[in-house]
This record gives structure tokens, C-alpha cells and sequence, in this order.
């Protein structure tokens, strides 16, 4: 039996792209031959089922589980095209409410016997919701955009990771990457923009990837595939590649699209965001 | 079963003969700040006076006019007491002055009142006096305990904590009794407050309110200003009022003749 790294993936301002980034992380984990899950902590307003395309077959969800209503093995939904990668969906019906520490708790220890690596996608806020996804987990992604009240409220974010999460309470300190997403690179050239260094510096925790703007996102997304599988050889699923490289411990230099804009150019002509 | 100590700033009002030209000063200090004497706790203190019952009658049901309700008399024993008034009040260690607020300069009128701190948890009594606290006497003032086991002198003040992390946007670093260092940031969205100085070894992007017991000699260092307000002793400025040269650079913030007073560190 593997001891699986759990993983959340929070923000506390909605729309920056955590769900995104939890689906991309998780299929390019699972690319990469590990055992992978994605829970859902999102209930009330359950979106990771959609982008990785699993709507249609989600039976149990997440708050059955934690009340005991099923067991997990019922409640997991394998990926359509890749068999080592699980979704554990959120309830829509249920509000955040129906999910307790004790019920978390024991469904992420369960989860850690079965898979390498577990990624909890955090809802919005800094309520119940966000606080159990972030409870149990070993390592958290940030995920900011480059501008301020989402800087500010990553800011926050942190804060709680260092106070509330088990290994805090235990006197450790949560290993935390940061992920730039919707990283334009015209509004970067303009100064419209927050700088991925001036993030990196008001944050203080060290960028693990920079995920430019970009349509193939929300293509990706509409034909329910995490970016990383729809379209291997688009800017963001390299900059999720990338990322996941990072995360399973590579030291390899981050690329910041404005920077490779004209290698991204070249490359995917008429395509590169 | 557990008793909780919570330590609580308290006004400390000394009435003074006349008390009518007393009562006059207390109307003009609610006139211009209606709020001051709402929700604060408020002593009594008759230390030294030996003022007779009567007249604490008269000074209580002046207070009592205004609103201002006593919860504590300091200074005289509970024996002497009417039925019906607040209870006699031991203990409490003087800190520094209350500032008064005044519209035109927002810099306090040191005349009236001073700060004690009635720590209920570890009871000490101030023996520095009933004279009016020079804002150093937080420091040096000496307290013994009322426990009558033991007679410790601590060195109220003279405490100061070291903040070895970021203070990340929400987190607020309270620390009434003296200085407060943080090594890392101050993000924009979180508050440090010191009864003495703010060293900030990183970028100030929050709040910092150094001096609040009315200290104005603290003073708040940063090696980056970057800060949303600063302001010591009452005394504030918030960001669009710094001047500008100085951002982004390190810095040191003083009070200087009812100013605040911003320099280059280099």
C-alpha cells in the first residue's frame, strides 16, 4: 500500500484557476504513471466533475462518503482515458455544511492507503470549505493571478495554511508552490499587470509555475478534458507539465511566457495566447 | 473549572477640586469626541485624596449624568462605601496616558486620565504612584504582586517579542507592552501593534501603529515602505499622504512635534 501526498490546491478569490489547475495537475501526475486522486471539495458548486468530463457518471459524491452513505471505492469515478486517475466529485445538492472534520479526515487517510498523490480542489473563501481542503493536506499550491486582491487574498490564504492545517497545529510548516495562472503576456508588456517577480515577492513562496492566458483553456474545458490531456503541445499544458515536474521534486527553471513568447510564437503559430 | 485572565486598557478618571471646573473639562472632552467614554472600561481614582463620601457621591452622580458609568473606585476602602456604588478596586499597573482625541490635530490632550492596565490574572499593584505617568514609567515602574507570598519586581514594558515569519494579509501581531521585530514581510491587509517600536526586517505593506499606549518615542523601522498607514501614538498617515521618495526604500517613521516624521535609513 502506497502513503499518498496530499496536495491542495487553494487561492480565497474564486475564478483564478484552481479548478483548472487541479484537473491539469492531476492527469499530468497520473500521465507520469502515479496513482492519482482529485476530490472535489467545492459542494454546493461542484465544477471538477465538468472539466475533466466525469459529469455523467458521478453516482456518490463526496459528502456521501464523509456521512457514511457509501463507501469510497463506490464514490470514485475513474478518468475515460486514464485508468490510474480517480475523481472523488462534490455533492451539488449539499452545502459546504454537510462535511465534517472527523468525516474529512478519515476520508483522506483512506484515500492516502489507495494512491500517490491526492489533490483536494479548495473551494473559494476562507470559510468551513476552504479550511477542511487545506486541513489534512502535506503541500499546498497557491494559485494567484497576477493582480493584486488575488495576490492579496492568496496573501490570506497562506496565513491559514500556517494556522490551521494539521501540520501547522503540529508545529511544522506546509511546503507551499506558487502558481501564476492567466498570465497575460501583452498586458505584462504593457505594465497592466502585476510581474510574476513582484507576486514571487510579495508572497514569498517559491513559483512553481506560470500558466499564461489562454483559449485553449477554456476549449479544454468545454470538451471536458484537463488542459494537459486535450492538448498536450498548447502553452498552458506545458506550463502544467512543467509544473508537475517541479512538484515531484525536478529542479528545472521556470518559464515565464513573456519571456518565450517568441519561441512560443514560432512554435504554435496563430495558437499561442 | 477555569479562570480565564484578560488584561483590558481602563481609563483611569482623577477628580480634582473644584469639581465643577472638573466637570467642565470632562464636558469638553465629550462635546468633541462624544464616543471616547463609550464601552471603555472607566476607574475612579480617589488615591490620596481622601476625599470625603459625600463628595464621591457628587462626583459619581456628575458622571452619572454624563453616562459614563464607573465600574471601580481605586483608592479607597470598600468599607467606606455607599450601598449602590461601584465596588472598590485593587490593583492595576499605570502605563502611559489615554490620548484624548482632538479634531484639528488628532494628537491627544495629555491632561486627563491616565492608562492602567488591571491585569485580573496576576494582580499588581502600581507603586510608582498616583503622579501622572511620564510615558517612560510604563518601563520602569516597578510592581508588586498582591499576593502578599511574594514580592516580584517585573519590569513591565520592557518586553518584546521577535515575529520570526511573514505577517500575511488578516493576521494582526498585538503586543501593547514594548517593541515588536518581525523578520519577513508585513502584507498589505495585516496590522502590527506595539505599545513600543516596529522594527520590520522586510517590506512594511500593512498597517503599523507603534507607541499605542501613548508612546512617542516609538519609532517604526522598515527596510522597505510600502505600508497601507503607519501611525505612532495616535498620530497615523495613511499611504496617499507619504511622501513619495520613500517608497519602496528602507525607512524610519518618528514623532517629531506633533508630526509624524518620515527618513531614509541608509
Amino acid at each position: 500500500m502506497s502513503n499518498a501526498t496530499v496536495v491542495v490546491v487553494t487561492s480565497g478569490k474564486g475564478g483564478v484557476g484552481k479548478t483548472t489547475t487541479t484537473a491539469a495537475i492531476a492527469s499530468a501526475l497520473a500521465k507520469e504513471g502515479y496513482q492519482v486522486c482529485a476530490i472535489d471539495f467545492d459542494v454546493g458548486l461542484r465544477n471538477l466533475d465538468l472539466i475533466m468530463g466525469a459529469e455523467r457518471r458521478v453516482v456518490f459524491d463526496l459528502v456521501n462518503v464523509v456521512r457514511g452513505e457509501a463507501s469510497i471505492k463506490q464514490a470514485l469515478v475513474r478518468d475515460k482515458k486514464l485508468n490510474n486517475l480517480y475523481l472523488l466529485p462534490a455533492s451539488q445538492t449539499r452545502d459546504k455544511d454537510a462535511l465534517t472534520e472527523e468525516g474529512v479526515e478519515a476520508v483522506i487517510s483512506e484515500l492516502r492507503g489507495y494512491f500517490d498523490w491526492v489533490i483536494c480542489d479548495s473551494p473559494a473563501g476562507i470559510e468551513r470549505g476552504a479550511t477542511l481542503a487545506m486541513r489534512h493536506a502535506d503541500e499546498a499550491i497557491i494559485v494567484s493571478n497576477p493582480e493584486v486582491s488575488s495576490v492579496r487574498d492568496c496573501d490570506r490564504i497562506i496565513g491559514l495554511l500556517d494556522a490551521k492545517t494539521k501540520i501547522a497545529e503540529d508545529g511544522g510548516r506546509m511546503p507551499k508552490h506558487l502558481m501564476i495562472t492567466r498570465y497575460d503576456t501583452d498586458r505584462a508588456k504593457t505594465g497592466d499587470m502585476l510581474a510574476t517577480d513582484d507576486v514571487v515577492d510579495i508572497l514569498s513562496v517559491p513559483l512553481i509555475g506560470v500558466v499564461p492566458e489562454s483559449k485553449d483553456v477554456l476549449k479544454a474545458s468545454n470538451v471536458g478534458l484537463p488542459v494537459t490531456l486535450s492538448d498536450e503541445n498548447s502553452p498552458p499544458a506545458k506550463a502544467y507539465q512543467e509544473a508537475t515536474r517541479r512538484l515531484l521534486g525536478e529542479n528545472i527553471p521556470v518559464t515565464i511566457p513573456e519571456e518565450k513568447k517568441s519561441l512560443f510564437g514560432k512554435l504554435f503559430k496563430g495558437r499561442a495566447a | 473549572m477555569k479562570f480565564k485572565g484578560k488584561s483590558f486598557i481602563a481609563i483611569v478618571l482623577a477628580p480634582e477640586q473644584p469639581f465643577d471646573s472638573w466637570f467642565s473639562e470632562l464636558d469638553r472632552i465629550i462635546e468633541r469626541s462624544p464616543g471616547f467614554f463609550i464601552d471603555r472600561p472607566i476607574i475612579l481614582d480617589v488615591r490620596g485624596s481622601n476625599i470625603p463620601i459625600d463628595d464621591l457621591e457628587q462626583v459619581l452622580n456628575g458622571l452619572g449624568d454624563r453616562s459614563i458609568r464607573v465600574m471601580g473606585i481605586d483608592g479607597i476602602s470598600g468599607t467606606r462605601l455607599k450601598d449602590g456604588m461601584p465596588p472598590s478596586f485593587g490593583g492595576g499597573r499605570l502605563t502611559a496616558e489615554v490620548d484624548v482625541p482632538e479634531p484639528d490635530t488628532q494628537v491627544g490632550n495629555p491632561d486627563k486620565g491616565t492608562h492602567k492596565e488591571i491585569a485580573t490574572k496576576n494582580r499588581k499593584d502600581a507603586s510608582s504612584g498616583e503622579t501622572d505617568s511620564a510615558p517612560e514609567t510604563n518601563g520602569h515602574s516597578f510592581a508588586k504582586s498582591l499576593d502578599e507570598l511574594e514580592r516580584e519586581t517585573a519590569k513591565q514594558g520592557d518586553s518584546s517579542i521577535v515575529i520570526s515569519d511573514h505577517v500575511r494579509s488578516g493576521q494582526s501581531i498585538l503586543h501593547p507592552d514594548g517593541d515588536v521585530t518581525v523578520i519577513g514581510s508585513v502584507s498589505s491587509g495585516a496590522e502590527i501593534i506595539a505599545g513600543g517600536s516596529i522594527h520590520i526586517y522586510g517590506a512594511l505593506r500593512g498597517r503599523a501603529l507603534a507607541g499605542v499606549a501613548g508612546k512617542d518615542s516609538a519609532r517604526i523601522f522598515c527596510t522597505k515602505l510600502d505600508a497601507e498607514l503607519v501611525s505612532i501614538n495616535g498620530l497615523y498617515k495613511v499611504a496617499d499622504d507619504f511622501d513619495g521618495t520613500l517608497r519602496n526604500s528602507p525607512a524610519q517613521i518618528r514623532f517629531e512635534n506633533e508630526t509624524l516624521v518620515f527618513e531614509g535609513l541608509n
